[in-house]
C-alpha cells in the first residue's frame, strides 16, 4: 500500500472514531444550555428566561438533595480510595493477589443495578442478614430502621463504596506495574523502612496522582448515578439526579424547564466535585508534604477484612437473587423459602427472551465498535508510526462522558434528536451506548498500551515489515489479551446503561437494566430478582469468554508475567528473534 | 563494626549448590570485593545478607553483623546499606526530600530539611536542591544515591556492580569517593563487580571460583 493511501485510510479512521465518540457531545452541552435558558420548542417555549432557575431554586428541599448528593459522591469517592489502597497494601505481595486478579473480572462484571437490589435483599429489615440474626439470636425483632432508602443516604454511601473498589483495583494493578513496586520496596526497606511505611510514605503520593482519573470517574458516577440511587437512595429528599428525573418523566409538562436547570445544576456541582477532589490531591501530595519526609511511621490498617466483606457480598449477591426468583413462598424470619416454584420465569420467559436478545445486541455492537474507535485513537496517541494528524487527543476529551453527568448531556442530546424527528430509536440508543462505553474502554487500554515497548515496532520496521502488518503480527498478539479484557468491559458497561436507554430510546427500547430497576421498586421481589439475575449473569458470561480467550492467547508471551525483572536488552533479544522467525516465514 | 559470613551456600531451585560453603569477615573500614562471572551467584549472596526474599533459590548459613546473628532479622531493621547500579532515587520527590527521608527517626522536623541541605552543600551541590531527580546529571544522581544510603546510618555496606553505568571519566573519582566515604565511617563494604579496575589497592578480592579462606591482595 503506497503511503499516501495509508495516510488517507489513516485520518479516515481516525475521523469517523472523533465524530462518532466525541460528536455527541455538542448537541449535548448545546441543547442543555439553551433548554435551561428556557427555550424549549417541545412545550411552545420560543423565549429565553430565568423561570426555569427560579422554579428550581424556590423548591424545598434542594438544599437537602444538594448536601446528600455531595454527602454521597465525596464520602463514597475518598472511603473507596483509602479502601483500595489499605487492600493494595495488604495483598499485594501476598499470594492472595494472584487469586484476587482472577476474582476481580466477576466483581467487576456485576452491573451496579444488580448489585445495589442484592445489596437491598442483603440489608432490608426483612432481608437476608437480618433473617439470619432472627434465626440465630433469640428476641431479635427487625427494626424499624434500615439501611435501605434511608434519609442520610448512608446505604447508597456504602453501596457505591464497595461497589467502586474493585474497579479502583482494577485500574490500580495496571498503574503499579508503572511504578516499578519491587525495586521501591528494596530500596524503601533497605534504608529502615518497613513494608507498610513504604506503602504508605513511599508508594501512596506516587499512586494518587496516577488514578486521579479513576477518582473522577468514581466521584462523577456516584454524583449523578439514577438507577442506583432509585433502588437504595433517600427519597424525601431524593438526591440531585434522581429529582431532575422525577421532573423529567413528571406527567406535568410545566416542570420540564425546573428539570433542565436542574440537569445545567447538576453539571456544575460536578465540575465543584472534580476541581474539590484535585484540591484535596494537591493539598496533601504537593503543598503539605512534610509527612513524607518526616520518618518512618505508618498507621496499622488491614485492607483484608475489607477484602472479605467485598468478595463475600458481591458472591452472595447472585445466590441470593437465585433463591429468590425460585421463591414461592418466603416469610419473614426464614432463611429459605418454604417452597418453590418455577412459576415466575415460566410466566417470564416469552418477554425475558425478547429483551435478552435486545440487550446483547446493543451490547455486541456498542462495545465493539467502542474497541475499534479506542484501538485507533491509542494508536493515534500513542503509537510508534508518525500519526495523521500531528495533534494528540486530550485525556480529559476523551474521559468526557465519564466524568459528566450523564443525565445533562443525554438530556440536550435527547433535545436534539427530537428536533431531528426521525424515529431511528434503536441508532441513537446505540451511538448513545458507543459514546458512553467508550471511555470506559479506552482507560482499560491505556495502560497496556503505555507499557508496550516501541522498540519492538521499530525492530520490526527494520526487519522489512509495513506499519500495518507489523501492528498486526506484533503489536496485536501481545495486546490481545488486554483487548479481550477492554471488550468485556466494554459490553458489560453497555449492558448497564440505564439512562440513554431509557431516554433516547422513546420507551421503545426495553433492555434487561431498564427492566431491572423498573421492577426492583415494585411490589414482587421474584420478578425483579429474575431480570436482576439476568442482568448481572450475561457480563459475567461474556467475561468468561473473555478471560478463556486471553488466557489463550497470553501464555505465548511470558514478558509480562515473570517476576523477575527481565532487562530491557533479553526482552529486546526474546522478541526479536521471534521477529525474525516471522519474517523468514513471511518470505518463504 | 564488622560483618561476618559463616558457611553460606546458596542452592538453586533444583537444590544443587552454586558454590561451596563461603565464609569470611569484613572489619570496619574494609573493603571485600567479590569477583565473578554473571550467573555465579554474587548478587543472589548479596539479597541474602541484605535479607531480601528470594525467588528461586534457598540458601543455608549463617550471617552476623557486629556479632549478631541477622539470619531471622527483618530487612529494615539489618540497618545495611544497599547501592545498585540505577540510583533509584524517588522520582515524586526532589533531592532534598529524597535525602531527608533517610534520615533517621530521632532527627525531628525541620531539623530533616536542614540537615539535608548541609549534606549537599558539603557535596558542593547545593544548586540541585529543590530540582527532581530527572533534571540531574548521572554522575550527580549516583553521588546524591549514595549519600541517601549514607544519610540512614547503616552499619555496614554492600554494593552491587555501583558503577557500571557511569561514564569511564567519572567513574574513577565517584569510585574514590566512595571508598573515601566509607572508610571515614568506618564500616565494613561488600563489593561484587566484574570490573578489576573497581577493586580499591590494598583491599582483599575473592575471585571465582571462592573458596572457603580469606584472600588478600589482588
Amino acid at each position: 500500500m503506497s503511503t499516501i493511501a495509508q495516510r488517507i485510510g489513516k485520518i479516515t479512521l481516525l475521523i469517523i472514531s472523533l465524530c462518532i465518540c466525541f460528536l455527541p457531545l455538542l448537541p449535548g452541552l448545546i441543547g442543555l444550555f439553551v433548554s435551561a435558558l428556557g427555550y424549549i420548542p417541545a412545550i411552545n417555549q420560543y423565549q429565553f428566561s430565568l423561570t426555569g432557575f427560579n422554579q428550581l431554586f424556590d423548591w424545598p428541599g434542594l438544599s437537602q438533595s444538594i448536601t446528600l448528593s455531595l454527602f454521597v459522591s465525596i464520602g463514597s469517592t475518598l472511603m473507596a480510595a483509602l479502601g483500595c489502597f489499605v487492600i493494595l497494601q495488604s495483598c499485594w505481595q501476598h499470594p492472595i493477589w494472584r487469586k484476587l486478579e482472577l476474582f476481580l473480572s466477576p466483581i467487576l462484571a456485576l452491573p451496579h443495578v444488580a448489585f445495589a437490589i442484592g445489596f437491598a435483599f442483603l440489608f432490608s429489615p426483612s432481608g437476608f442478614i437480618s433473617r439470619l440474626c432472627a434465626q440465630f439470636i433469640d428476641g431479635f425483632t427487625a427494626s424499624n430502621w434500615s439501611l435501605i432508602n434511608d434519609p442520610y443516604a448512608l446505604g447508597l454511601l456504602l453501596a457505591l463504596m464497595l461497589k467502586e473498589i474493585p474497579f479502583l483495583l482494577f485500574m490500580s494493578i495496571a498503574l503499579l506495574k508503572q511504578l516499578n513496586i519491587e525495586q521501591t520496596m528494596i530500596t524503601g526497606r533497605s534504608l529502615g523502612y518497613s513494608s507498610a511505611q513504604v506503602w504508605q510514605k513511599i508508594i501512596f503520593p506516587q499512586w494518587l496522582p496516577k488514578i486521579r482519573f479513576s477518582l473522577f470517574a468514581v466521584a462523577a458516577y456516584s454524583l449523578s448515578v439514577v438507577d442506583v440511587a432509585l433502588v437504595l437512595g433517600p427519597t424525601q429528599p431524593p438526591t440531585v439526579p434522581v429529582l431532575v428525573w422525577q421532573w423529567l418523566n413528571d406527567a406535568d409538562l410545566a416542570t420540564l424547564p425546573k428539570a433542565s436547570a436542574g440537569a445545567v445544576l447538576l453539571l456544575v456541582l460536578c465540575v465543584f466535585l472534580l476541581a474539590l477532589l484535585r484540591a484535596i490531591e494537591w493539598l496533601f501530595i504537593s503543598y503539605h508534604r512534610h509527612w513524607q519526609t518526616r520518618g518512618r511511621f505508618a498507621l496499622p490498617v488491614t485492607g483484608k477484612p475489607l477484602l472479605g466483606l467485598i468478595c463475600s457480598i458481591s458472591f452472595v449477591v447472585i445466590p441470593l437473587l437465585l433463591l429468590w426468583s425460585f421463591a414461592q413462598r418466603w416469610r419473614f424470619p426464614d432463611w429459605l423459602p418454604s417452597r418453590f416454584s418455577l412459576r415466575f420465569w415460566q410466566q417470564e420467559w416469552d418477554y425475558l427472551y425478547d429483551v435478552i436478545c435486545s440487550s446483547t445486541v446493543i451490547a455486541l455492537i456498542s462495545a465493539s465498535l467502542a474497541l475499534l474507535f479506542a484501538i485507533v485513537i491509542h494508536e493515534h496517541n500513542n503509537g510508534s508510526s508518525k500519526p495523521a494528524i500531528p495533534l494528540k487527543i486530550p485525556k480529559l476529551l476523551i474521559l468526557i462522558p465519564m466524568l459528566a453527568p450523564q443525565l445533562s448531556i443525554l438530556f440536550g442530546i435527547q433535545v436534539a434528536t427530537l428536533l431531528t424527528n426521525s424515529s431511528a430509536h434503536m441508532l441513537w440508543v446505540m451511538w448513545a451506548h458507543v459514546f458512553f462505553v467508550f471511555p470506559y474502554i479506552y482507560l482499560a487500554l491505556d495502560g497496556p498500551w503505555r507499557s508496550y515497548d516501541k522498540r519492538l515496532d521499530k525492530v520490526a520496521l527494520s526487519l522489512g515489515m509495513s506499519p500495518l502488518r507489523a501492528w498486526w503480527r506484533i503489536k496485536r498478539p501481545i495486546l490481545l489479551p488486554a483487548i479481550w479484557i477492554a471488550w468485556a468491559l466494554g459490553i458489560s458497561v453497555s449492558l448497564t446503561q440505564y439512562l440513554p436507554t431509557l431516554m433516547l430510546g422513546a420507551g421503545r427500547i426495553a433492555t434487561l437494566t431498564t427492566e431491572a430497576v423498573a421492577l426492583a421498586s415494585g411490589q414482587d421481589r421474584r420478578i425483579g430478582a429474575i431480570y436482576a439475575l439476568l442482568q448481572s449473569l450475561l457480563p459475567v458470561f461474556f467475561y468468561l469468554i473473555a478471560i478463556i480467550a486471553s488466557r489463550k492467547s497470553g501464555h505465548k508471551l511470558s514478558l509480562n508475567r515473570t517476576n523477575s525483572i527481565l532487562s530491557p536488552r533479553a526482552i529486546m533479544k526474546k522478541t526479536s528473534l521471534r521477529i525474525k522467525k516471522l519474517s523468514i516465514n513471511d518470505n518463504e | 563494626m564488622s560483618l561476618t559470613i559463616s558457611d553460606i551456600t546458596i542452592f538453586d531451585h533444583q537444590h544443587k549448590p552454586l558454590f561451596s560453603p563461603l565464609s569470611f569477615t569484613i572489619s570496619a573500614g574494609e573493603i571485600l570485593t567479590l569477583m565473578g562471572p554473571s550467573g555465579c551467584g554474587k548478587s543472589t549472596l548479596l539479597s541474602i545478607i541484605a535479607g531480601h526474599q528470594l525467588h528461586d533459590f534457598s540458601f543455608n548459613g549463617d550471617c552476623f553483623l557486629n556479632d549478631k546473628n541477622i539470619n531471622t532479622v527483618a530487612v529494615e531493621k539489618r540497618n545495611i546499606g544497599l547501592l545498585f547500579q540505577d540510583d533509584l532515587l524517588f522520582p515524586h520527590l526532589n533531592i532534598w526530600e529524597n535525602l531527608a527521608i533517610a534520615l533517621p527517626n530521632h532527627v525531628k522536623g525541620l531539623q530533616r530539611k536542614q540537615q539535608a541541605l548541609a549534606t549537599l552543600g558539603q557535596l558542593n551541590l547545593s544548586a540541585l536542591a529543590d530540582k527532581s531527580p530527572t533534571q540531574i546529571s548521572g554522575g550527580q544522581r549516583a553521588r546524591i544515591s549514595l549519600m541517601r544510603m549514607l544519610l540512614a546510618e547503616p552499619d555496614a555496606i554492600l554494593l552491587d556492580e555501583p558503577f557500571s553505568k557511569l561514564d569511564k571519566s567519572l567513574r574513577a573519582e565517584f569510585r574514590d569517593w566512595v571508598f573515601t566515604e566509607t572508610k571515614a565511617r568506618k564500616l565494613p563494604v561488600l563489593m561484587v563487580t566484574h570490573d578489576n579496575a573497581d577493586i580499591p589497592t590494598g583491599e582483599p578480592c575473592l575471585h571465582w571460583p571462592w573458596s572457603g579462606v580469606n584472600a588478600s591482595g589482588c
